[in-house]
């Protein structure tokens, strides 16, 4: 079996799978950033005291959890031009994966918030500290922290998601698999070096993870 | 300097206070005790509004507390609270958990703000812990800490939530010690504490909550020898008896 796995032809499309590996990290990163944005304003209003802010927040992160990022991707890319807004295949694509992990970003968010005593928040309420400057000093530095491992695990989550935008076309590391299995008929090839690629990119993200919770160590043992 | 008039306070269906009357004048030494649950940790709460009043007047320094328009920050800015459980920043060492109200709030240059900090620990016993953080404090020292943060803000009053409550028993004499020392020098204080030997010694008058109700206040010698209420007796008959 292994005689017949042709490594040539893998070096011959090594060049599509560098410039799929850039497209992935590219919309991941893009999709990351913009996650952590609506994370942040997500988890601002889901958290705040007034119903008008807090419902639709609730309402978005619900609804965002509980269907397939597939069903979301496809709403977005058939459903968005079908009610007069065009928009482009990579905008489509981004804008999911931001949606989708938003949603997640903004629980790991308020689960790093509300693990701070409130007791700390109190002794900052009656230090005669403002709201913001209670979130920069004593909130944000240790919900940080926190959250920092599961905003990493978020992004590897987010990474092998970006793999179903292969299906609107986007290029990118799966549709390199794709691309070697329609044009050569060579799809374990094709879809282990994706693998590969993906598990680099795994790796890394992984080492940053066990160096962030060596951190978060050091940060309660002062 | 804190005058509270028919103070009222539910939590959902639950009276918590039922009409607080009391005056603390400006140096005094107020103790208050009574059973858990009495009422007597939300009456000192009030006082910087870390909860509000439903009904009646609140005046702290001459500011309403009661108006939900009078801005809070500022007076709480002037009212140093000490908690049961510390509530120490875990992230900051000793001299920044001391410093940083000073700074963000008061707006004291970082260097000027050291200096005072260092000043007040040296003072509460701990100027070889500057560069400790909480958790590599002692109880006793994190709550000599946690009353050097609300000193270093040159308050006018100090509230004390159980300050000893959580500490191991050898500990305890250290924090009374740093309380008896800011008692003589004249601050005002409101301190809710089963310690009676503290009470006796310090304050200037006693008061026993029950029930959301101030049922007695009195200077300590006459509220110790000579309790007019039944339910002073009997609450003091069980917190004495060793």
């Amino acid at each position: 079996m292994l005689e017949t796995f042709n490594i040539r032809v893998i070096l011959e499309y090594l060049p599509l799978y560098g410039s799929c590996l850039l497209a992935t990290l590219w919309l991941s990163g893009a999709g990351l950033a913009g996650s952590l944005g609506v994370g942040c304003v997500a988890c601002a209003l889901r958290t705040s005291r007034f119903r008008m802010l807090s419902l639709p927040a609730a309402a978005y992160i619900e609804s965002i959890r509980s269907t397939p990022l597939l069903a979301q991707l496809y709403f977005l890319y058939f459903g968005l031009p079908s009610l007069g807004v065009p928009v482009s295949e990579t905008t489509v694509g981004i804008l999911a994966l931001t949606l989708n992990s938003g949603a997640y970003m903004a629980e790991i968010i308020r689960g790093g918030i509300q693990s701070i005593a409130p007791g700390q928040i109190e002794a900052a309420i009656s230090s005669g500290l403002s709201y913001l400057q209670r979130m920069r000093a004593v909130v944000l530095p240790q919900a940080i922290g926190i959250t920092l491992p599961p905003m990493l695990g978020q992004a590897i989550v987010l990474v092998k998601d970006s793999a179903l935008l292969s299906l609107i076309s986007l290029m990118e590391l799966t549709r390199a698999g794709q691309i070697l299995t329609s044009e050569r008929f060579m799809p374990a090839e094709g879809f282990l070096t994706s693998a590969v690629f993906y598990l680099m990119i795994y790796s890394a993200l992984k080492t940053l993870t066990v160096w962030s919770r060596k951190r978060l160590i050091y940060l309660h043992t002062g | 300097m804190i005058e509270f008039r028919d103070v009222h306070k539910w939590f959902g269906d639950l009276h918590v206070l039922k009409g607080i009357n009391l005056h603390v004048a400006p140096g005094e030494v107020l103790v208050v005790c009574g059973p858990s649950g009495s009422g007597k940790s939300t009456l000192i709460r009030t006082i910087n509004r870390l909860e509000t009043i439903q009904k009646g007047e609140l005046i702290v320094d001459g500011m309403k507390v009661h108006d939900p328009r009078t801005p809070m920050t500022k007076l709480r800015a002037e009212i140093g609270f000490v908690f049961q459980q510390f509530n120490l920043y875990p992230h900051m060492t000793a001299l920044e958990n001391v410093t940083l109200a000073p700074i963000k709030v008061r707006r004291i240059p970082r260097r000027e703000a050291e200096e005072q900090g260092k000043e007040v620990l040296a003072k509460v016993g701990l100027a070889d812990k500057l560069y400790q953080y909480p958790a590599q404090l002692s109880g006793g020292q994190q709550q000599r800490v946690a009353i050097a943060r609300g000193l270093c803000m040159r308050p006018k009053i100090m509230l004390f939530d159980e300050p000893t409550s959580a500490l191991d028993p050898e500990m305890i004499n250290e924090v009374l010690e740093v309380m008896r020392a800011l008692a003589h020098e004249g601050m005002t204080m409101i301190v809710v504490t089963h310690e009676m030997g503290f009470a006796r010694e310090v304050a200037h008058r006693v008061a026993f909550m029950d029930y959301g109700e101030l049922i007695e206040i009195a200077p300590p010698e006459e509220f110790f020898a000579r309790p007019r209420s039944e339910r002073t007796r009997h609450f003091l008959s069980k917190i004495l008896t060793h």
